[in-house]
C-alpha cells in the first residue's frame, strides 16, 4: 500500500501558527504533521506534559528539554495565584519566568476553577468563585482569562468555556453551556491582545450528545481559530462515549488545523485518539503517578514501591531510551535500576524525579513512534503491537478500544 | 597477607603539593588520586547523600552540575529491615558488578568520576538510645534502630567496595562530652575494632578485592591524651595499612601531627561536620584536607542561596555581609538577577531569583534542586579559591581567611520558607527543619552512665507508640529537647510525649 505522504503544499498558516500535514494513515484517520509556533516547530501527534506551577515536578527545564519536549503546559489558574499577573508582567511572561525557550500552552483557568473550587457558579458574565486566599467573591470572565494568558505569553492560549461534566443528565443545561461557550469564544477573540504571537484555540463542547457536538463544531470552526480543542471529556464518562465524541468531532474539523483533545494521558487513550484523528494531548497523570512510585512501560504500569522490585537490578523499562533506562555504556545514561527507585520511592524526591523523567519520556516517545508509523504507513501494525504488549491476550483488550478502532478500519481481534 | 610493615599498595595515592612552613598554620595543598575517578585537589569537600542521593539532585544533574570531590554515604541508609520483610536479604548487597563498576556506585547510579566515602552512620547521626556494645554499634535506619556488628560492617565494605571506607568508631553522637571513663573506652574499643579489621583482612582469601578500598582510620572526638595509645598503634602498626585519617575533632590534629610524622603524611578528612565556611577555614588552618559538609543540603532546604566568596570582595559598607540570602523573602518576587551575581552555575545562568522565589512559595521541588545546584557550586568555588590562595603561600591564605572572618556574618540566615517534607530518617539531619549552624564546636558524648539512661527510658516509652515513624519523630523531638536544654544551660526537661 502506498503511504499517503503529503505534498508540502498541504499546509495552512495563521498569524502565529503554521500547520503542515506530513502524512496520513491510509487505514485510520491518524495524521502526522508539523505545527510551527512562535517558539519553534513541534511534531504531531504530541503529548504535552503539564508543568502546573511553571515547573515540571522537580525536573529542570534543561532535563525537560532533553526528553525532546518542545511544548508543555502551564495552568493559568495556578499562575494567576502564584506568582500572579503583576509578577508575570514585571518579569516579561512565563517563558522568561521559568527559563523555558520552547513553547507553552495554557488552559483558560475555568476548568481548574470548576474542578478545584466546589462553590464555583457559572453565569453569562463568567465563573463566580470564592477566593482560595481569603474567601472574597471573585469572578473569572473570558476577558480576564485572556488577559492573564496574554500576561503569561503562552504560544497557545485556550478560550474560557462553560465546562459541565459530560455525564450531566440535564440536556438543557448542556446546550446552554455549549452555546455560552460559543459566545465566550467571541468575547475571548475580542479580548485577545496578541494574535500575532499567541494562538487562541476554541474548545468544542456539547457533552456526549453528538448532535450538540456537531452544532458546536460548526459554530466554532466558523470562527476560524488557529487550532481546535475537544473539551469537556475525561470527566468520568464511559470510554465508548468518549471515543464516539472524539470521532464525531474529528470528522467535522478542518484538515489543516491542529486538533487537541484535552486532559487525555493514558497510553491506550492516546493511541486510540490518534487513530481517530486527534493530534495533541495533555494530562497530569504521567507525572502525578510518578510521585506514587509508578512507572509507565509498554507492558503496563509498574509500582516500583512493591517489594518484588527491592532487588530487581534491571532498568525501569528494558529497551527504553530515557536517561534513566538506556544501557549504562551509552552516552548520557544514568544506569538507574528498579531496586534504586524502590529504595528511594516515597523517601527521597529524587526517586520521583527519575520516574517523572522516565514517564514523560515514555509518553513523548509513544507519540514519536506513532508518528513514524504513520509516516511509514504502518500505523495499524503499530496499534496491534502496542496492544499485544500491553495485554496478555486479545481477550483482555478493552472493548471500548476494540470498538473504537473498528470504526477506523482496524480490527484488533480478527487479523 | 603479611603484617610486617611492608609497603602495601592501596587504592589511593595522596600527594602533598605544598605544605605550610609558618607557625600557626598547618594548611596545605594536596592531590588525591583514585583509580577510575577524577583526581581531586585539596582542600576540597564531599557532598552528603541521603539514601545514596545528593538530596533533590538526580544522578544526571550530579554529573553535570555538582563539582564536589565526591560524596559521603552512610551504610545505615541502605540496610533497613522492613517489618513485613525482616528476613529478606539486604538488596544492596546483591548489586551486580557490571562493567567493572563498584557495587556502591552501581546501586546508587553515582557518576563514575565521583569518589564515594562510606561510613556506618549519617553525618550528623541520630543519637541512639541503645548505645554500642563491644562488637557492635547502634544505627538508625528508615525503619528504626538496628544493631550493626563490626563484622557486618566490614563485610558490607568488602561487598559494596566504596572508594574510601571509615571503619567503625565507638562514638556516642550525643551533645554532651563523654566522661573520661567513657572516653577511654571509646578509644579502647575503636583501637580493638581497627586491629580486628586488619586481622580479618589478613585472614581473608580475597586480598586484592579488599585492598582497593582505601581505609581512613577514625581520630576520635576525645582529648589527645585519652586516645594517644590508639594513635600510637595507628602510627606503629597500621600506618601502612591506612590510607587516611577520618578526623572527628580537628583540635586533636596539632598534637597528632607533631608526634607522628608518618601519620602526618596521610590525607585528613574532616567528619566533624563544620557548619559554616568560617569553621572550614579554621579547620584548613589546622591541617584538614577534605570535608564532609552536611550544611550545604540544609542551607538549600532552608531556601537560602549562598553568596559568600573567598577572599571576600572588597566593599565600602562597614556592616557584615550575609553568608547567604533568603530567597523566600518577598523582595525577590520580581528579581531577574541570578541568585548570586557572578556565580556561573546552572541555576544562576539559566534562572533568576524570582523563579526560585516562586518555586519555594509554591513548594515546587525544583526550587530545592536549583538551590542545591547553586549552593554546591558556591562551596566548590570557595574551595577552589582557597587552593588558589594556598598556592600563593600560606601567608596569603591566612590573610584572606582573616578578611573573610571580618567581612561575613558568623552564621547563615535562618530562612523563612517552608522546608521540603522530612521523613523519619531525616529528622536529625534536618535538625527539626531548622538550619542552625552553631559557632561552637559540636560536642560529642552521651548523657550519663552506659550510653544514656535517659535514652533507655525514652525508647521504652516510645515502644507503646510503636510504628517506626513515631519512634523516629520521638527521637527527633527528644534530641531537640536535649539540644535546646544543653544550649540553655544544661537543664534537661522531660521530653514531650510524642503520642
Ligand atoms: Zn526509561
Ligand atoms: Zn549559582
Amino acid at each position: 500500500m502506498l503511504a499517503r505522504r503529503m505534498a508540502s503544499t498541504m499546509s495552512a498558516s495563521s498569524a502565529a501558527l503554521t500547520f503542515e500535514l506530513v502524512a496520513k494513515c491510509s487505514t485510520t484517520r491518524a495524521r502526522a504533521s508539523i505545527m510551527t509556533l512562535p517558539h519553534g516547530p513541534v511534531n504531531l501527534p504530541l503529548f504535552m506534559p503539564v508543568a502546573t506551577q511553571a515547573s515540571l515536578k522537580g525536573l529542570t527545564p534543561e532535563q525537560l528539554e532533553n526528553t525532546g519536549c518542545r511544548l508543555c503546559l502551564n495552568n493559568t489558574y495556578h499562575l494567576g495565584l502564584k506568582p500572579g499577573q503583576e509578577v508575570l508582567d514585571a518579569v516579561g511572561g512565563a517563558h522568561k519566568f521559568q527559563g523555558w525557550n520552547h513553547n507553552i500552552l495554557t488552559d483558560s483557568g475555568g476548568f481548574q476553577m470548576v474542578s478545584l473550587l466546589k462553590l464555583a457558579t457559572v453565569t453569562e458574565e463568567g465563573v463566580r468563585f470564592l477566593s482560595p486566599h481569603d474567601g472574597t467573591p471573585m469572578l473569572l470572565t473570558p476577558e480576564h482569562s485572556i488577559s492573564l494568558q496574554n500576561s503569561i505569553g503562552s504560544d497557545i492560549i485556550m478560550q474560557l468555556d462553560d465546562v459541565l461534566v459530560t455525564t450531566s443528565p440535564d440536556k438543557e443545561r448542556m446546550r446552554e453551556a455549549m452555546l455560552r461557550s460559543v459566545r465566550w469564544l467571541d468575547r475571548c477573540i475580542a479580548a485577545h491582545k496578541n494574535p500575532d504571537r499567541q494562538n487562541l484555540f476554541c474548545i468544542i463542547q456539547g457533552g456526549l450528545d453528538l448532535e450538540m457536538r456537531r452544532e458546536c463544531c460548526a459554530e466554532m470552526v466558523a470562527r476560524d481559530t488557529p487550532g481546535i480543542a475537544v473539551g469537556g471529556l475525561s470527566g468520568g464518562e464511559a470510554k465508548d462515549d468518549f471515543c464516539r465524541v472524539v470521532g464525531a468531532c474529528t470528522q467535522l474539523l478542518p484538515e489543516l488545523k491542529p486538533r487537541y483533545v484535552m486532559g487525555i494521558g493514558y497510553p491506550e487513550d492516546l493511541v486510540v485518539c490518534v487513530a481517530l484523528g486527534a493530534d495533541m494531548f495533555d494530562c497530569v497523570w504521567p507525572t502525578r503517578t510518578a510521585r506514587f512510585g509508578n512507572a509507565i512501560t509498554k507492558f503496563g504500569v509498574l509500582n516500583l514501591k512493591r517489594e518484588m522490585y527491592a532487588a530487581d537490578f534491571g532498568p525501569i523499562e528494558k529497551g527504553c531510551g530515557c536517561p534513566c533506562c538506556r544501557p549504562v555504556e551509552e552516552e548520557g545514561s544514568m544506569g538507574i535500576t528498579r531496586a534504586f527507585v524502590h529504595h528511594n520511592a516515597a523517601k527521597e524526591t529524587v526517586a520521583a524525579h527519575l520516574l517523572t523523567l522516565h514517564n514523560v519520556w515514555y509518553q513523548l516517545n509513544l507519540m514519536r513512534e506513532a508518528r513514524e508509523a504513520i509516516i511509514g504507513d504502518r500505523f495499524p501494525a503499530f496499534i496491534r503491537a502496542f496492544f499485544s504488549q500491553l495485554y496478555p491476550d486479545r481477550q483482555s483488550y478493552p472493548s471500548w478500544a476494540v470498538d473504537a478502532l473498528r470504526t477506523v478500519g482496524v480490527d484488533l481481534i480478527e487479523t | 597477607m603479611t603484617n610486617d610493615g611492608q609497603e602495601e599498595p592501596t587504592a589511593m595515592v595522596f600527594e602533598v603539593l605544598k605544605a605550610a612552613i609558618i607557625d600557626g598554620s598547618a594548611a596545605r595543598l594536596g592531590r588525591m588520586a583514585l583509580a577510575g575517578r577524577r583526581s581531586v585537589d585539596t582542600p576540597n569537600y564531599l557532598a552528603v547523600t541521603s539514601r545514596g542521593v545528593v538530596p533533590h539532585m538526580t544522578p544526571d544533574n550530579v554529573g553535570k552540575h555538582l563539582h564536589s570531590a565526591g560524596v559521603y554515604m552512610a551504610l545505615e541508609d541502605f540496610i533497613e529491615r522492613p517489618q513485613q520483610y525482616s528476613k529478606r536479604p539486604t538488596p544492596i548487597y546483591d548489586t551486580p558488578t557490571s562493567q567493572g563498576r563498584r557495587p556502591l556506585h552501581s546501586f546508587t547510579a553515582m557518576p563514575p568520576e565521583f569518589m564515594t566515602v562510606l561510613g556506618a552512620r549519617r553525618i550528623p547521626a541520630v543519637l541512639s538510645p541503645m548505645g554500642n556494645s563491644n562488637a557492635s554499634i547502634s544505627i538508625f535506619t528508615s525503619t528504626g534502630y538496628q544493631v550493626l556488628t563490626t563484622k557486618e560492617y566490614q563485610t558490607a565494605v568488602e561487598t559494596l567496595r566504596p572508594d574510601i571506607a571509615i571503619p567503625l568508631a565507638d562514638l556516642t553522637h550525643g551533645p554532651i562530652t563523654p566522661t573520661s571513663k567513657r572516653a577511654l573506652r571509646m578509644a579502647e574499643r575503636t583501637d580493638e575494632w581497627l586491629k580486628n579489621w586488619f586481622a580479618a583482612e589478613d585472614a581473608s582469601a580475597d586480598e586484592l578485592r579488599q585492598r582497593d578500598v582505601a581505609i581512613f582510620a577514625p581520630v576520635l572526638p576525645v582529648s589527645y591524651s585519652i586516645q594517644w595509645e590508639y594513635l600510637e598503634r595507628l602510627s606503629e602498626d597500621l600506618s601502612t595499612r591506612i590510607a587516611g585519617l577520618a578526623v572527628y575533632d580537628p583540635d586533636v590534629l596539632p598534637d597528632l601531627l607533631s608526634d607522628y610524622a608518618n601519620l602526618a603524611a596521610l590525607p585528613r578528612l574532616s567528619v566533624s561536620a563544620p557548619t559554616t565556611p568560617h569553621h572550614i577555614l579554621r579547620q584548613i588552618s589546622l591541617g584538614l584536607d577534605a570535608f564532609i559538609l552536611p550544611f550545604v543540603n540544609l542551607v538549600s532546604d532552608a531556601g537560602i542561596a549562598m553568596t559568600f566568596t573567598f577572599p571576600p570582595s572588597p566593599t565600602a559598607t562597614p556592616s557584615l555581609l550575609p553568608l547567604g540570602v533568603d530567597l523566600s523573602s518577598p523582595s525577590y518576587k520580581t528579581s531577574l538577577a541570578p541568585p548570586s551575581p557572578g556565580c556561573t552555575c546552572y541555576a544562576c545562568t539559566a534562572h533568576h531569583a524570582a523563579y526560585i522565589h516562586h518555586l519555594l512559595a509554591a513548594r515546587e521541588m525544583l526550587g530545592w534542586t536549583l538551590l542545591q545546584t547553586h549552593n554546591h557550586a558556591v562551596v566548590a568555588a570557595f574551595f577552589a579559591s582557597v587552593r588558589a590562595a594556598l598556592a600563593q603561600g600560606e601567608v596569603a591564605f591566612e590573610d584572606a581567611a582573616r578578611q573573610f572572618a571580618l567581612r561575613y556574618e558568623p552564621e547563615f540566615p535562618a530562612g523563612t520558607g517552608e522546608r521540603p517534607r522530612a521523613r523519619g530518617y531525616q529528622f536529625k539531619g534536618e535538625a527539626g527543619g531548622e538550619v542552625k549552624p552553631k559557632l561552637n564546636k559540636p560536642a560529642w558524648g552521651k548523657l550519663d552512665g552506659e550510653d544514656g539512661g535517659l535514652g533507655l527510658t525514652r525508647v521504652r516509652a516510645k515502644k507503646e507508640v510503636a510504628p517506626a515513624v513515631a519512634v523516629a519523630a520521638a527521637a527527633a523531638v527528644a534530641d531537640k529537647v536535649v539540644e535546646s536544654a544543653v544550649e540553655g544551660g544544661g537543664r534537661l526537661e522531660t521530653p514531650p510525649c510524642p503520642g
